[in-house]
């Protein structure tokens, strides 16, 4: 419980440090919104040249809602994804890092509290493609938000796990992270994000069928677009379910090797 | 008497870097570097103790093993009885560095939030912390520039700060890495003397402190090591570490009512191997002897026989930089010996 206590106030006072930090730079806030902002209206005009043509997957009938689901869950995973991984090496390439090991906090604990605001801030931003969309475009949701939101905690446990192995490799090679290089860039093309995986040549669908995002990406929005249930959503969340059972102890583990190897060699404060 | 800090048989070997050329066969496989070999000694409570020695001498690992920053290879470190290396994390509630880097604070941030981000990582209630680092910002002679961003302060300041970081959670054990570095004659007096007051506190904090500045070492410490090569090779007392090392001492006597010849031939027959200079009206004389010989009495002697008045008599001992340097020479011989 004390464990847990002292978590939330590692926590906390990440937020606070990096809300701060976030101020300082005002003008980013606001090209963040903008971008948003701009990226569901160019998704908006793109969805236009598909109206009123027949829609072989039933997902992508309203394109820009599919579109602007997939952006929002791809902005959640991948931001979610390397703020973990970033989280050591912000710190080592800003020369911090060593103070703040000095302080009674442990290595697992100064990633998931720096990683704190980055979760809030994704879920922020995340929900603003939603909420855009919906104000200037019109796009309607169906389905159920707390299912839709539970499938994302699920798929976003899984690439925390992926997250935690990328930030083992960042402790020990310091750059050059093959996780991240690969993760980032097939779930953008294959996942699912900007066109159904089924258009693609059948082996790169088994590409896509490796991708967690995919079933990720699949129920959330069968939730949030066909009105899908529990049982409907049941095929994918089981998969992510397996995703997670087999990462998760694999990363922790690897991650503890990372940790001995690193304070071992000396070399968890260089960069 | 328990030990604040307690180190045995500590070594501490880098392994040398990943390298592919090794791997395939087609370059030879460096070795490991040895950073810190077999060193032991302990520091009582309240202590202040110094650690010099020349660059890449092992300082700095040894000071980040104490700090759990570093896991030894071999050998032991307890600090105030908790294991660096198993009880890591109470070592660090105990234990406060200063370290002369000063990218070590986020630069966007005002002193105060630096340091009450980090007075956050110790848990230290909201209110309590407030009133601490306020406190620690009015020691420090920071008061004025607390909402200062820390990139606009000035590097002594920003040295300031480290200090004011590293007492935050009240420690009872501190390192302290070239603590007045950057500080003006004035301040680094004054950082000296703030120095010396915390281990006369009660209870006291006892002060790993490691420094170029052999002058502050000497001000400060009980006991000195001087390290070299990852070795211990002197540990004492600063003024035994110099009679030890080098038993001699280099004596001047200022005259008046004397010339140079007048004192060359005075001293002659008493002194051997003096040199006798002008300095203005005054005539200089300075010889050296074994610390505690006769040398000092027949020379004073002879001039004062000879009518000469004696304006000063100072003795000039070997200081730590030429104990320091006396190790270093050493190092070097025994290393060419071994080519």
């Amino acid at each position: 419980m004390n464990r847990i206590l002292s978590l939330f106030d590692r926590m906390r006072a990440f937020v606070i440090r990096d809300f701060q930090l976030a101020v300082s730079y005002r003008l980013a806030f606001l090209l963040r919104l903008l971008t948003i902002l701009i990226v569901v209206t160019i998704a908006y005009y793109i969805s236009r040249i598909f109206v009123g043509k027949g829609n072989l997957f039933s997902d992508w009938r309203d394109p820009l809602a599919a579109w602007i689901t997939g952006l929002a869950v791809l902005n959640y995973f991948m931001t979610n994804f390397s703020s973990l991984a970033n989280a050591i090496r912000t710190e080592q390439m800003q020369g911090t890092l060593e103070s703040v090991l000095m302080t009674p906090i442990s290595v697992p604990g100064l990633i998931v509290a720096s990683s704190t605001l980055d979760f809030i801030e994704a879920t922020l931003y995340s929900s603003l493609y939603l909420v855009f969309g919906s104000i200037f475009f019109g796009v309607t949701y169906d389905g159920s938000y707390l299912l839709a939101f539970m499938i994302l905690i699920l798929t976003t446990m899984v690439f925390a796990s992926l997250g935690i192995l990328s930030a083992s490799f960042a402790m020990v090679f310091k750059r050059g992270d093959p996780i991240a290089v690969l993760l980032g860039t097939s779930t953008a093309v294959f996942s699912g994000v900007f066109f159904p995986p089924q258009l693609l040549p059948e082996f790169m669908q088994n590409i896509s069928k490796i991708l967690p995002a995919t079933y990720g990406l699949e129920a959330i929005r069968g939730v949030l677009i066909e009105d899908n249930g529990l049982s409907e959503a049941r095929g994918p969340i089981l998969t992510l379910l397996m995703f997670l059972a087999v990462l998760l102890p694999i990363s922790l583990w690897v991650f503890s090797r990372a940790v001995r190897r690193a304070k071992r060699e000396g070399s968890l404060i260089q960069y | 008497m328990p030990f604040a800090i307690s180190i045995k048989n500590l070594s501490k070997a880098y392994p040398a870097p990943f390298a592919i050329g090794a791997l395939l066969g087609r370059a030879p496989l460096r070795p490991a570097v040895e950073a810190l070999k077999d060193v032991s000694f302990d520091i009582d409570d309240g202590e202040i103790f110094g650690l010099i020695g020349p660059n890449g001498a092992g300082k700095t690992t040894l000071t980040k093993i104490i700090a759990t920053l570093v896991q030894p290879t071999t050998g032991t470190v307890t600090v105030k009885g908790f294991d660096s290396v198993t009880e890591s994390a109470q070592v660090r509630r105990v234990i406060g560095l200063a370290a002369a880097e000063e990218r070590s604070f986020y630069w966007r941030l005002t002193l105060e939030q630096n340091l009450m981000f980090f007075a956050r990582l110790y848990s230290i209630p909201q209110r309590k912390a407030r009133a601490r680092v306020s406190e620690l910002l009015a020691q420090l002679d920071l008061e004025r520039s607390a909402r200062q961003r820390f990139g606009q302060l000035s590097t002594g300041n920003k040295q300031r700060m480290a200090i004011a970081r590293s007492l935050l959670n009240d420690p009872p054990m501190l390192l302290l890495d070239e603590p007045t570095r950057s500080l003006d004659p004035v301040a680094a007096a004054r950082m000296r003397s703030f120095i010396a007051s915390l281990a006369k506190k009660d209870p006291p904090v006892t002060i790993l402190l490691t420094s170029h500045n052999l002058n502050e070492i000497e001000e400060l410490c009980r006991r000195v090591a001087i390290i070299s090569h990852g070795r211990i090779r002197e540990l004492d007392t600063p003024d035994r570490i110099r009679t030890l090392h080098r038993p001699r001492e280099r004596v001047r006597l200022v005259l008046d009512g004397i010339s140079i010849e007048g004192a060359v031939n005075a001293l002659a027959p008493r002194l051997p191997e003096v040199e006798v200079s002008q300095d203005g009206p005054k005539t200089v004389v300075t010889f050296s002897r074994e610390v505690g010989d006769d040398r000092l009495d027949r020379g004073l002697r002879a001039v004062l026989d000879n009518g000469t008045r004696v304006i000063s008599c100072e003795t000039e001992r070997a200081t730590l930089l030429e104990v320091l340097e006396a190790v270093e020479r050493e190092e070097a011989v025994k290393g060419n010996g071994n080519l």
